[in-house]
């Protein structure tokens, strides 16, 4: 479909703005062929509005009846669920959490610990140089090389590819 | 007089145990909901089964329905739903006129209407014999623009897909039904219209 012929249908439709509309008039009565189009698509519009819808059988209303005799009747849903409910369980809730956060509050004895008999500047280096330490450390010196070996020999396999 | 009720009165009625008032709704929206069936279905019968179930699942969610929208575009979007999935479930044969085979079934169809049937027909026959050729989709855009007074916004939450789609769908729709009347109808198109 052109685009002359989408702006005619949403011209028909209505769907244009003031400008826009004032814009496929002039179209429309500069241009002969235009407004032959234009009329063309009037017609078939106007035939498409002739469009007629079916009937379903006659009995159609009473099975649906029958049918929807056998199920619960339905209730809209705000009536279904109360807000007095809701605000009942959040009270259930909120009311207990509120009443052991001040009992304890009130058997608290907010007092501070002496922090400096844990901190020490006494730092013995030679205390925690050990041979397992030492191997531990090479261990994961050795790890990482060849970790770096892997990666520089990958590199130098993808560049020659 | 009696004033005729809203939707929505009929629909708060039936939810405050009035059911009897769910006959009223179904009475006012049957037909298009069986003629939007029928565009997916293409036999009556699957048609009004389809219809028949948009009606009792409308009516066990008809508290859930928010009654900010119409009544009407909530039951539309309930039709296209069972319409598609018994579409899926029958895998019926939606494929378009460009399908050889169905331009085989044309030409059975129009030789049809050559033999001096169509001269008796009037506009609406040719009309919905031209819309039964097109896909459902456009079949059922078509159907909800023109007889279902539903907007393209509306149309675009029945069939969960924007506007500008709906848009572009419509135009292309209308195409197609344009050529599949013009071809069922040859050179009296023009006096048709």
């Amino acid at each position: 479909m052109n685009l002359i012929e989408q702006q005619l249908w949403d011209y028909i439709d209505g769907n244009l703005t003031e400008a826009e509309q004032k814009d496929i008039e002039l179209k429309i009565a500069a241009n002969s062929d235009i407004k032959q189009q234009y009329e063309d698509l009037l017609s078939f519009n106007n035939t498409f509005n002739e469009l007629e819808i079916d009937a379903p059988s006659m009995s159609f209303t009473r099975n649906i009846m029958e049918r929807i005799e056998l199920e619960p009747a339905p209730v809209a849903l705000r009536t279904k669920v109360d807000t007095r409910i809701i605000f009942g369980i959040t009270l259930f809730f909120v009311l207990p959490l509120l009443a052991i956060f001040g009992y304890v509050l009130s058997t608290t004895k907010f007092t501070m610990p002496e922090v400096s008999q844990y901190l020490t500047t006494n730092f013995n280096f030679q205390d925690y140089l050990t041979p397992a330490t030492v191997y531990v450390f090479i261990g994961v010196d050795v790890i990482l090389a060849l970790i770096f070996m892997d990666y520089l020999l990958r590199k130098k396999l993808n560049a020659k590819l | 007089m009696k004033q005729e009720l809203t939707d929505l009165e009929l629909i708060n009625d039936v939810l405050t145990g009035n059911t009897g008032q769910f006959a009223v709704l179904v009475k006012r929206h049957q037909r298009f909901v069986f003629t939007l069936a029928l565009r997916f279905a293409k036999n009556r019968e699957d048609a009004e089964e389809i219809a028949q179930d948009c009606f009792v699942k409308a009516y066990k969610a008809l508290g859930s329905f928010k009654q900010t929208a119409k009544f009407s575009t909530w039951l539309y979007t309930i039709t296209y739903t069972t319409a598609m999935t018994f579409l899926r479930k029958k895998r019926l044969d939606t494929s378009s006129i460009n399908n050889e085979e169905t331009f085989l079934q044309l030409e059975n169809h129009t030789s049809a209407y050559n033999a001096n049937v169509y001269e008796q027909q009037n506009s609406h026959s040719f009309l919905n014999g031209a819309i039964k050729l097109l896909l459902p989709d456009d079949a059922a855009i078509i159907t909800m623009f023109y007889k279902g007074e539903q907007s393209l916004e509306e149309i675009a939450e029945v069939l969960n897909m924007e506007a500008n789609t709906v848009k572009v769908k419509l135009h292309r729709a209308r195409q197609r039904l344009k050529e599949k009347l013009q071809f069922l109808l040859k050179d009296e198109v023009k006096e048709l219209l």
